[in-house]
């Protein structure tokens, strides 16, 4: 069985920026101790029974999760419900996760995948919230304190804003009885408070070159903002992303690796948040096929817009979306991860079945209004982590670039974007 | 035929060989309207030799770009218009291909894997192989050689098993070997090892067996055997003394690699390995883990795990090193758990570790696709998916002293290889 409480309240869009890293840390510090049990002794109880216990936080929720056999049904709730009532926070144990966090920061400086990723969110957001990893910076995680920590804690997480999912084998009436004793003594009122989490305006390509200076290969980076995750046109855009580079048999990735052997796969992802998220393809290519790579994804992105979509592909792609459903149920996780969307984003609980006839009726029409209104190959922010020697000149023709060294990723400050204007 | 009771999740396995040899493995479950394929090739990167490297992996691509009756792209197309899921991994030892389909749509998976076991030969061409070639370059740069550590477990792999042993090098194959491989080899490789009687077919899901058998015997019924196989053998691996090295990478944290020779998977020693690796790391409240990350504070991580393979494992312990921390300390204090595991644990950590791999063994029968997998892991390996059942008896008939004798006899300095990575300059 799997159990999840989710804290709505919890997510890192609340995050004050000196304080990035602040909603993570205090959902990962969840079960490191309460005011009756030591993190060693959670982690045993639940580990002596063969199960885990795990916390941390997206952008929009906190959750707490344990998994176990179904047998131990009661346990499992018992101890959700005293993570959640009662963690207390140890001081060393709020410094001893700050430590490892720092060193976490310090790994992901030579991981060329995250650094991809965070340098471009940083084009893309800057000093907005989505612009700041989840993880928060060296500096910011340096300056949260214990305080800071109660205080999230005590403004975020409460009973009205919390939502128990559980998937296993045991009868509903009895999980019903158990949750209801175990959670009884919880009260507290919370807020979500409202963020603007708009990003940068921009209106013309941003290219950065993230310097590794002996790296085997590039990591490749392009997008811009997205919509929200409840926009009205979500199923269309599920289709539109499925199609143009969600799948095996996408546009971007048949394009890349099929025909031109640049990489070993691509991809494109429109994040699902409450707050404008970001479409992002992602790529690791042949360095000395990055520029090449870029005009090939930037030339997807036109096709899509301009020329309509014809032929089978449309319905291979709904195919794909509405057969893969239950493949997606297999698993307990997979089960808890649909109902927790249904919480996070306030759907009702026979959303899947609308959802299901909303992607069926897509049709040509509506692929080529959304590709418009929300994809924007004229203004992408691009970034390249690999040897700056072979990628500036590459890259040059396509825009004005800058340069970074790795090891500045994590700064502080989200750069400011280059001087806009034709490059000479 | 025989059909065994299945006691935890009640339900039955069959078992048949066709006229060709290709063996068949069926488990009928209608929980969900899936159907999960799943092929395995008993041919791994252990079937290659030096200099020839990343063959076998090279192949499984080669078996996406389309056969006789299927276009070039096809594959993946006629599976994810249905809303099925496919895919192939290559491992020391096998070479899987797997779909999960809507279970109304079995007999177009089993079509494709038959077009590709019987028609591969007449689709192939230099162009798909040039292709391909690039790709896995790629997927070389991207998994090995631009990854911090990527080259880790192929240099512990290099120390640990002595220049032809076949696995001493890494199942990707090296850069020159994979430019170098020739669309004659690749024919000459379909002809040998890509035949029914070295498969293993498996079926799980919402189908009804006489009439997934009957689909079966239609599609691959046909197929010719092949020539036979040599066995692929070598002698069991102790090292005479201790391998050491330090590998300088563009990375931010060390990580101390510790690796054994153990016992082939599937024998009593191979079981106490992993219940021994379980209790020693699984979990924050495991002695290596709590004294290592939590208490001392010197690793960031450590895991430890026995691979699964054929004809001899490795036992390996990995711990990724704070910053400013010196790797030998970490080394120090690994070697010190690791000399008590002289003695047996105590009883409440071989209880944990026990109770995690039975919730471990009940996760990993969730999906159609992991249970199919596990049929053919059984047949290919022990000639009996039966094993699916009873595998958790091979731990609860351990005692103490089992792991006991596992880490007297294996887990000593003069049996291991000791591999640094170290950030560069």
């Amino acid at each position: 069985m799997q159990l999840e409480l989710l804290s709505r309240g919890g997510g890192g869009q609340q995050d004050p920026h000196s304080r990035a890293g602040l909603a993570t840390l205090t959902a990962g510090l969840l079960d490191e101790g309460t005011r009756d049990s030591s993190a060693l002794e959670l982690a045993a109880r639940v580990e002596k029974l063969g199960g885990y216990l795990t916390s941390g936080a997206d952008w929009d929720v906190a959750h707490v999760s344990t998994g176990m056999l179904s047998k131990h049904l009661e346990h499992g709730l018992q101890l959700l419900a005293e993570v959640a009532t009662l963690a207390n926070f140890p001081p060393a144990e709020v410094a001893r996760l700050q430590r490892q966090r720092q060193a976490e920061l310090q790994r992901r400086l030579a991981q060329p995948a995250s650094l991809a990723s965070i340098a471009l969110l940083q084009l893309i957001y800057g000093e907005t919230p989505y612009g700041y990893s989840l993880l928060g910076t060296t500096k910011t995680v340096a300056s949260i304190s214990r305080d800071d920590i109660l205080d999230f804690h005590r403004r975020h997480y409460g009973p009205a804003d919390a939502v128990l999912i559980a998937v296993g084998n045991f009868d509903l009436a009895q999980l019903q009885a158990l949750a209801a004793t175990a959670f009884s003594g919880w009260s507290g009122s919370t807020r979500v408070d409202a963020v603007d989490l708009s990003p940068l305006p921009r209106s013309e390509p941003t290219i950065e070159i993230v310097d590794r200076p002996d790296a085997a290969q590039t990591e490749l980076r392009l997008g811009h903002e997205g919509p929200p995750r409840n926009c009205a046109d979500y199923a269309a855009l599920r289709v539109l992303n499925s199609l143009l580079g969600g799948k095996f048999t996408s546009r971007i990735n048949l394009n890349l690796r099929e025909r031109h052997g640049f990489t070993y796969g691509a991809h494109s992802r429109i994040a699902e948040r409450l707050g404008p998220g970001p479409f992002m393809v992602s790529t690791a290519v042949a360095t000395d096929a990055v520029a090449r790579s870029v005009t090939e994804i930037r030339g997807e992105l036109q096709r899509i817009r301009e020329e309509p979509v014809v032929g089978t592909e449309l319905d291979e792609t709904k195919g794909y979306l509405l057969g893969v459903f239950p493949y997606s149920l297999q698993k307990l996780d997979g089960i808890t991860s649909r109902l927790g969307d249904l919480a996070v984003f306030s759907l009702p609980d026979d959303y899947y079945t609308a959802l299901h006839d909303e992607i069926d009726g897509v049709d040509s029409r509506q692929i080529g209004e959304v590709a418009r209104k929300y994809l924007h190959p004229d203004r992408l922010a691009i970034v390249a982590v690999g040897p700056a020697e072979e990628l500036a000149p590459q890259l040059e023709p396509l825009g004005p670039i800058r340069i970074r060294p790795a090891l500045e990723v994590d700064s502080d400050q989200p750069p400011s974007p280059p001087p806009s204007g034709p490059h000479d | 035929m025989s059909t065994t009771d299945h006691p935890a999740t009640r339900l039955p396995i069959e078992e048949h060989t066709l006229g060709n040899g290709l063996r068949v493995v069926l488990q009928p479950d209608s929980t969900l309207p899936l159907v999960a394929i799943n092929l395995w090739y008993h041919v791994g990167s252990k079937n290659e030799r030096p200099g020839r490297t990343g063959f076998a992996h090279l192949f499984e691509h080669m078996l996406f770009q389309g056969s006789e009756h299927v276009g070039t792209n096809d594959h993946f197309r006629y599976v994810q218009q249905v809303g099925g899921v496919a895919n192939g991994s290559t491992w020391y030892d096998r070479t899987n291909y797997y779909e999960t389909l809507p279970a109304n749509q079995m007999e177009l998976g089993l079509w494709l894997e038959a077009d590709r076991m019987g028609f591969l030969l007449p689709a192939l061409d230099e162009s798909k192989l040039e292709n391909q070639r690039e790709v896995v370059m790629n997927e070389r740069r991207q998994h090995v050689d631009n990854q911090p550590y990527g080259r880790a477990m192929e240099r512990v792999h290099e120390l640990l098993y002595p220049p032809g042993h076949p696995y001493h090098w890494p199942v990707i194959g090296y850069m020159e070997d994979i430019a170098a491989a020739t669309l004659v080899e690749i024919e000459e490789f379909f002809r040998t090892y890509y035949v029914p009687d070295n498969a293993v077919l498996s079926l799980v899901g919402d189908v009804e067996p006489a009439a997934a058998l009957a689909a079966i015997e239609r599609y691959f019924g046909e197929i010719p055997s092949g020539g036979g196989i040599d066995k692929v053998t070598a002698e069991p691996v102790q090292l005479a003394a201790e391998q050491r090295e330090v590998l300088a990478d563009d990375v931010q944290l060390a990580r101390v690699y510790l690796a054994f020779p153990a016992a082939a998977f599937g024998e009593p020693e191979w079981y106490a390995a992993d219940l021994l690796s379980t209790a020693l790391t699984g979990g924050k409240s495991s002695p290596l883990y709590k004294d290592l990350v939590y208490t001392r504070e010197l690793a960031q991580d450590v895991v430890s795990y026995v691979l699964p393979l054929e004809i001899g494992s490795t036992f390996i312990i990995v711990a990724t090193v704070k910053p400013d921390i010196d790797p030998q300390e970490v080394e120090k204090v690994i070697g010190e758990h690791l000399e008590k595991t002289a003695d047996a644990p105590p009883q409440q950590e071989l209880e944990r570790a026990r109770n995690q791999l039975l919730t471990a063994h009940h996760d990993g029968l969730q999906a159609v696709e992991q249970r199919a997998d596990l049929l053919s892991l059984y047949t290919t390996y022990f000639s009996d998916p039966s094993r699916l059942d009873r595998e958790m008896e091979s731990y609860e008939k351990l005692t103490g002293e089992d792991l006991a004798r596992f880490g007297r006899t294996r887990l000593v300095p003069d049996n291991r290889v000791s591999l640094h990575v170290v950030p560069k300059e």
